[in-house]
């Protein structure tokens, strides 16, 4: 019989670790996968940079994306940084962006086509929006209580989005 | 027309019953325990070669009526008792006999009667196969409100939330497409849609065993049966009025976790069942009713579910039995599908928040059986399974779907002499989808099947059999089937018995796996149809041996081995595609399609160890499963099988009261859909741990207060373990369950 409450004891004991737990404290942000169509990609020397970008700020204009860019704290981020790109040439990547707790009324992927940095040589590839014709921008709003996934972003470099500046 | 109709069956019921009251004789009689004199209640009384039969009732009465003068034996049975046979019963026309019976209880009864793994009644020893029984005690003991949580105790088998595994073979298709044969009453009841279990529709009020077949069982079923075949076994109709009821209500804990915690109000589950039977002349009738309310301790994850079941015996003579049975079931259940993260497991992902499914399912059947002589007997049977549901989110319908799925089949059994028994039938299905995610397809089958059994040496049984299926479905060419089966049963003495067998199975692709069409589904990613699957199939070999190895010991060990081909699972990939067939454009995104994947081979131990210790007091049931999954194409574990399962229950019985345990392992997944988890998305997805659960049980037996009443007390899941069974669901947090039954 002790041999037995033994072995009960033993079971119960195996079941003490309580499994699944909750995870760490995590940094807000949102993230998703980019589908990029195939055999749009335009030639490396056209893409000196890409990345995603998530805006406070719409609609913009030339004067407010640089003032968004470069304020302190900024309105408008990067990823995965000013000076790193997203994995060029694939048919998807995924992202994780970390970003300050906001409502990000202007989501989408940016293409910097030339080294000189202007308007001109910015150009909207993606966006996170609706799907009415032209595309409207969906809003991410980041808490600072979660990280939103499945904002999925569509990339056609032959049919991008309407131009914000 | 209906005139003459009304004619024809009125004059049949009236010859029938006015020759009955002339001829026919009853014999009554009370079952009792030879060692306490209490009532055996529960047993099955019945007369041999004739369909005459009896369960006996709270106060271990039975009649069998409609009795032609003769002499016969009856057969009494119950699990924990001896089997009894009275041979030499003489009956003269319109004799009216009393018999007093004790019965005996042995300790640990491992030959039970079995009707599935040979399509006829067998003692559990004479079968070639692994085969596990859960009986309407077990089911009412742990409240199992639906089948698949009473099959979560059977050696080998593990359940992916609503899919069964048996063995291994399944893997994770959310249910669709079942690799095992559910039968209710022996005939298939898969949804003629997606070719899934619908859990919720067996009557488990009414059910009186359930048979669990291990391996591949297509040479007498058919489709489906690649991985085992559970038989649902309806509770024959008591002879003496009854009514039946169970209460329960249970008390959902708090998560272990406070800031899992999704709502500050408690969390119940509710439910009644209530059930009456009677005979009125000729006829015996049981009809049971049945609501049950869980709240659940997710979000948006409640149920509301109506059943009603109804089954009716008009025994025409001593060898001619008729059986009617409805079935129907109403339900309103959250479209709970995975968690938001874990961090909030009990929510559901922001996609899912209002999505509400609403279902209505039922089932009328019909058998018609006749002893032909007393070595050759007939069955016919037909039933109709409808399934019509509805998905909607925020009040908007999404999918709907409606199936129709008629079931036919003549067996007949003919004994040529003791030893060599012969069984032979030919079956036909007709089913038809109605569905906004499949479109409207028909499907036809039919099959004809033979077994023989011979006992070509004392203890030894070698049983062959061989079935032939054919089935269109919709514009689709036709394919046909053919599936062997060999078993050869040894028992060299009394208390062993060695089997091995040899069997294979198929699974026609179903319809919704086939047709199935979703630009944005629950999980947000797109469903495409494939009309290109081919016939999944698998070859099963098992060797075991079942020997009593002391007074109250009995160990069963089985060693097996499973070849799949042509596996259909859902697999997950980034593609261009069209999101309808009338799309100008196409589109680049995550994509599910189910496909034929994969060869796979599983190789197992099983071992099932039953104990009874001081004086039948304490009994204990200790099964493991050790299955090696290989997919041979990618020289990889399977996905989503368990590799250890470990099962141990125990019970202490004292007087009237009982004390239950069950402990629950399986060893942690090793290999899930990355690919799913990515791109459905789920967060967190890939978290996972072994399942280790411990569920306590009590009950006491009121029978001092002059009712037979029952009240009971369980607290699942004890130590408030947090695990998964399936991606990102987060499995039942601590309950604290009340029951109370009784029996009038």
């Amino acid at each position: 019989m002790k041999k037995h409450l033994a072995l009960a004891l033993a079971l119960l004991f195996l079941s003490c670790d309580h499994g699944l737990a909750p995870l760490p404290p995590i940094e807000p942000g949102f993230g998703g996968t980019i589908y990029f169509e195939k055999e749009t990609w335009p030639p490396a020397d056209s893409l000196v940079n890409l990345w995603v970008f998530a805006s406070q700020i719409f609609p913009l204009d030339s004067e407010k994306v640089f003032q968004g860019l470069f304020s302190n704290p900024p309105a408008i981020y990067l990823y995965p940084a000013f000076d790193k790109n997203l994995p060029l040439f694939g048919d998807s990547v995924s992202y994780a962006f970390n970003l300050p707790p906001a409502t990000y009324f202007y989501v989408g992927v940016l293409q910097r086509t030339a080294n000189d940095i202007n308007v001109r040589s910015l150009k909207v590839v993606g966006m996170y929006g609706t799907s009415d014709v032209p595309p409207i921008p969906i809003p991410v709003n980041v808490t600072d209580t979660g990280f939103l996934t499945g904002i999925d972003l569509r990339v056609n470099f032959r049919k991008p989005p309407p131009q914000p500046f | 027309m209906k005139k003459l109709i009304t004619y024809c069956l009125g004059f049949a019921l009236t010859s029938c019953l006015l020759h009955g009251q002339a001829t026919f004789g009853t014999i009554t009689g009370n079952l009792t325990d030879a060692e306490n004199g209490q009532p055996v209640v529960g047993a099955s009384v019945t007369l041999r070669g004739t369909f005459i039969g009896a369960t006996t009732d709270a106060k271990g009465r039975f009649t069998l009526r409609r009795i032609t003068p003769g002499t016969y034996t009856v057969a009494v049975s119950m699990l924990g008792y001896e089997r009894l046979l009275l041979a030499g019963i003489t009956l003269r026309a319109g004799e009216s006999r009393t018999m007093e019976i004790p019965i005996r209880p042995v300790p640990l009864q491992a030959d039970p009667v079995v009707i599935t793994a040979s399509r006829r009644e067998q003692s559990l020893q004479e079968v070639p196969v692994s085969l596990a029984t859960v009986t309407a005690r077990a089911i009412a003991d742990r409240n199992s409100v639906t089948l698949d949580d009473a099959l979560r105790f059977v050696p080998g088998v593990s359940i992916l939330s609503d899919q069964v595994n048996i063995r291994g073979s399944t893997g994770y298709s959310r249910g669709v497409g079942s690799r095992v044969l559910i039968l209710l009453d022996g005939l298939p009841y898969i949804t003629g849609d997606t070719g899934e279990i619908n859990w919720e529709t067996i009557p488990m009020f009414s059910v009186d065993r359930v048979e669990v077949v291990k391996g591949a069982g297509s040479a007498l079923y058919g489709s489906s049966a690649l991985g085992g075949v559970i038989n649902v076994i309806t509770k024959e109709i008591p002879s003496q009025s009854e009514f039946r009821f169970r209460l329960f209500s249970a008390l959902y804990d708090k998560p272990r976790y406070s800031e899992w915690q999704w709502t500050t109000k408690p969390r119940f589950s509710s439910g009644i069942f209530a059930g009456y039977s009677g005979a009125a002349g000729p006829v015996s009738y049981l009809v049971n009713v049945a609501r049950t309310v869980d709240e659940s301790y997710r979000e948006n994850d409640a149920y509301h579910r109506w059943s009603f079941f109804a089954k009716a015996r008009y025994v025409l003579s001593s060898s001619q039995s008729l059986a009617v049975g409805v079935n129907y079931l109403d339900r309103s259940h959250g479209n709970f599908f995975w968690w938001k993260s874990l961090r909030e497991p009990l929510r559901p992902a922001d996609s899912q928040r209002d999505g509400l499914v609403n279902s209505k399912r039922g089932n009328i059947s019909l058998a018609y059986q006749q002893f032909v002589t007393d070595k050759f007997f007939y069955t016919a049977k037909l039933i109709y399974f409808g399934n019509f549901w509805r998905d909607d989110s925020a009040g908007r319908v999404n999918n709907v779907s409606a199936s129709h799925l008629v079931s036919t089949e003549l067996q007949a059994t003919y004994e040529l002499s003791k030893p060599h028994i012969l069984t032979f039938g030919i079956a036909a299905n007709y089913d038809r989808v109605s569905a906004s995610l499949f479109g409207q397809h028909p499907g036809f089958g039919a099959a004809v099947y033979a077994q023989d059994e011979i006992s070509p040496a004392p203890g030894l049984k070698v049983t062959a059999g061989l079935r032939f299926d054919w089935q269109k479905v919709s514009v689709l060419s036709p394919t046909s089937q053919v599936n062997p089966k060999l078993g050869v049963v040894y028992m060299p003495d009394k208390e062993t018995s060695i089997r091995a067998s040899i069997g294979s199975g198929f699974r026609y692709p179903s319809i919704g796996e086939l047709y199935i069409q979703s630009s944005v589904n629950v999980s947000q990613v797109a469903v495409l149809p494939n009309t290109d699957l081919r016939v999944e199939k698998s070859t099963s070999f098992e060797i075991g041996v079942s020997r009593k190895i002391a007074e109250r010991m009995s160990i069963d060990v089985a060693v097996f081995n499973n070849d799949f081909r042509d596996l259909i699972e859902p697999s997950v990939e980034i593609k261009t595609y069209r999101p309808t067939p009338a799309s100008p454009d196409e589109i680049t995104g995550p994509v599910i399609q189910f496909e034929n994947v994969t060869r796979a081979r599983i190789q197992g131990l099983e071992a099932e160890i039953k104990t009874e210790w001081l004086r039948r007091i304490l009994s204990t049931d200790i099964g493991y499963t050790y299955t090696w999954s290989r997919d041979l194409d990618a020289n990889q574990v399977l996905k989503f099988r368990p590799r250890h399962l470990l099962y141990i229950s125990g019970q202490c019985s004292w007087e009237h009261a009982r004390l239950m345990a069950d402990f629950r392992f399986l060893s942690r997944i090793e290999r899930i859909d990355e690919n799913l988890v990515r791109l459905a998305p789920i967060v967190n997805g890939d978290q996972r741990v072994a399942v280790k659960i411990v569920d306590l049980r009590t009950s006491y037996d009121l029978i001092q207060l002059g009712a037979p009443l029952r009240v009971g007390f369980t607290i699942n899941n004890l130590l408030n373990y947090s695990y998964v069974e399936l991606l990102g669901n987060l499995g039942p947090v601590r309950s604290y369950v009340l029951t109370l039954e009784g029996m009038f």
